[in-house]
């Protein structure tokens, strides 16, 4: 979906649109602020994950704490140990208590719980074409992902 | 933005854009293709990344891209670089994430005549024996002491438990075990991603495939590797699984630093490389080894349990069950090499992205039973068509740093496929073709469809035509196994 850059509503963005990659799989984020970005890409990686995020449980609970050196580094290390706790455990977290959320820390907990099957698996998660950017509606990036 | 029109066309097979169609090119960027897959190949951003790796630090003679190019991360996939060593450059996004995906390919000794009436139940055990799809793990669960030796050793570790055989070894690339692998640069989250993942096929394009000689093109060839038409033959296609994942995640955020410290300027993140002389660019290529070791050792493991599903499914009704290799190469892979370029024999890292090493016939890096007939390449073509074996020339030698292409090459992007094609459907009519499809997931089998795939054949016309890499035998599908 083309972002139009103008456009100051935010009601008008989707939490995350797929766009077309041709080995891969790819992601548009968008996100009101940085917390709002990482949570809305979390969604979006469920999306390719599982069928219906909403059979998967809510029992388990998860403390993170991560470290990076800037906006897009942070983002590929959170998608990423979500992916890991996907492929290792079966665990889809969909809820994200985030205590702290900058380019640099992120600490929190996050809940979700084993999914019945996973429809995708993520190798991992990319810098290819990464930028975390300001738009006047908020913050937007475009992930590819390894599948 | 890369045009026809930015084309030198060098002859029928091989394009070049010049280094000045991008001021921060060191070396042209050539593309080996026909006047289809150059026009194929504008759709997408693969030749933009193609050209992005000729700016990388140290690279040398030219970038290269084989005809079954496509978008990848970084790199395209189909893309080969090589930089000068001492201090060019090694970059984790030019092995990827799958470090040391590759193809094996076994012979049976039964024929198709023989084997044919036991289809089902083959396919069938092949899928039960071979775990597959998201994350699985398998029967081989290794405490910490056998995955470090599974680092260090690949193959070799597997021949010890009795898992293989000398002659499997003989005739894997690197014989299995490539040496300079360090367990101890290897981080524990990849540790614990590979303990019980060893002997799995994984998802996505990885299967297994039990196919049959369709035409032999090079007999002399053909009968060194035992193909002739009728003869049945299994490919395996997987790689180092979570292991390899984590490896390169780690050395991709490592090298972020690496990067800043040399004053790398780079035109894409995925790109993030060190020079082989730096500690860390040591590192990362003994961690990789470890990966490639890992790899070999996975498709070792799964040559195992292919060889017990054919004896449960064919043993007492065929003449012989027994399956013998013939060749296992990476096309996800960094190697240290040597090689002539403008007139000198330089010690350079080839980078092999989606690509196969086919070195050429004299080659003291292959067995001595293909010596004189040089490399066997292992094409796998796309899913329900036909796949390809080839062998190494004296022209890859000389004009592609001893590479060739690796598959068919996508054209269409997953979620295209997955509109354009019904998994059930799909799979029906594979079926109705005679081949027997085993999938864990109908939405990955509509991902893998052949309409997203490049024409296969005519990729290999391609490299056999420009000389880097020869025809030897074409193979069709009877069955297929995928996660």
């Amino acid at each position: 979906m083309p972002a139009p850059q103008d456009d100051p509503d935010l009601a008008a963005y989707p939490d995350f649109v797929v766009v077309e990659h041709t080995a891969d799989w790819a992601l548009r984020v968008y996100g009101s602020d940085f917390p709002a970005l990482l949570r809305n890409a979390a969604r979006g990686m469920n999306s390719l994950l599982v069928e219906d995020v909403s059979a998967v449980g809510t029992d388990v609970a998860v403390r993170l704490a991560l470290e990076a050196f800037d906006r897009e580094s942070m983002l590929v290390e959170w998608l990423s140990e979500l992916a890991y706790l996907a492929e290792t455990e079966g665990l889809i977290f969909d809820d994200f208590d985030l205590e702290r959320a900058t380019p640099t820390v992120l600490q929190g907990v996050i809940r979700g719980g084993r999914a019945p099957a996973l429809q995708k698996h993520i190798k991992a998660v990319t810098y290819h074409g990464l930028e975390v950017v300001e738009r006047a509606h908020g913050l937007e990036a475009t992930v590819v992902f390894d599948v | 933005m890369v045009r026809i029109s930015g084309f030198k066309r060098l002859n029928d097979y091989l394009f070049e854009i010049p280094p000045s169609f991008r001021a921060d090119m060191r070396v042209p960027a050539r593309f080996y293709a026909d006047d289809t897959l150059l026009e194929e190949a504008m759709d997408g951003r693969s030749l933009e990344q193609l050209v992005n790796t000729a700016t990388l630090p140290g690279v040398t003679g030219y970038a290269l891209a084989m005809p079954d190019i496509h978008q990848g991360y970084g790199f395209p996939i189909g893309g080969v670089i090589a930089t000068e060593l001492p201090d060019g450059v090694i970059s984790p996004g030019g092995v990827g994430y799958d470090i040391n995906c590759g193809v094996r390919l076994l012979g049976a000794h039964a024929s198709y005549d023989e084997v044919a009436p036991y289809l089902d139940t083959l396919a069938t055990a092949l899928h039960e024996n071979c775990p597959s799809g998201v994350g699985q793990g398998g029967e081989f669960r290794l405490d910490l002491h056998q995955l470090d030796q599974v680092i260090e050793r690949g193959a070799r570790w597997a021949l010890d438990q009795g898992y293989a055989t000398e002659a499997d070894l003989e005739r894997t690339e690197e014989g299995g075990s490539i040496a300079g692998a360090d367990a101890g640069k290897v981080s524990d989250r990849a540790r614990s991603r590979g303990r019980d993942q060893l002997g799995t096929l994984g998802a996505g394009n990885h299967f297994i495939e039990v196919d049959m000689v369709d035409e032999v093109y090079d007999e002399k060839a053909a009968a060194r590797m035992g193909l002739a038409p009728g003869r049945v033959v299994v490919q395996i296609h997987s790689g180092s699984r979570g292991f390899g994942h984590q490896v390169c995640s780690d050395y991709v955020k490592r090298f972020h630093g690496s990067v800043r410290r040399h004053n790398i300027e780079l035109p894409d993140r995925e790109l993030v490389c060190a020079p082989l002389s730096s500690p860390e660019g040591q590192d990362y290529l003994a961690a990789m080894r470890g990966a490639a070791n890992y790899a070999f050792c996975n498709r070792q493991m799964l040559a195992h349990l292919i060889r017990r599903s054919f004896e449960q499914a064919l043993a007492g009704k065929v003449g012989n069950h027994h399956l013998y290799q013939i060749y296992d190469i990476a096309h996800n892979m960094a190697k240290i090499e040597e090689h002539e370029v403008d007139g000198r024999q330089v010690k350079v890292c080839v980078h092999r992205k989606g690509a196969t090493r086919a070195f050429g016939p004299g080659s003291p890096a292959l067995p001595g039973v293909y010596r004189d007939i040089g490399q066997p390449v292992l094409v796998p073509g796309s899913m329900g068509t036909a796949s390809w074996v080839l062998v190494g020339t004296e022209g890859s030698m000389k004009q592609s740093f001893g590479s060739t292409c690796h598959g068919a090459g996508r054209t269409m992007s997953r979620r295209q496929a997955r509109r354009q094609v019904q998994g059930g459907a799909l799979r029906r009519e594979l079926e109705e073709e005679g081949i027997r499809v085993r999938a864990g997931s109908l939405g990955g089998l509509a991902e893998e469809a052949p309409v997203a795939y490049k024409d296969v054949d005519r990729v290999i016309e391609v490299v056999h035509n420009a000389g880097i890499a020869r025809k030897v035998a074409r193979i069709v599908p009877l069955a297929v196994i995928k996660g």
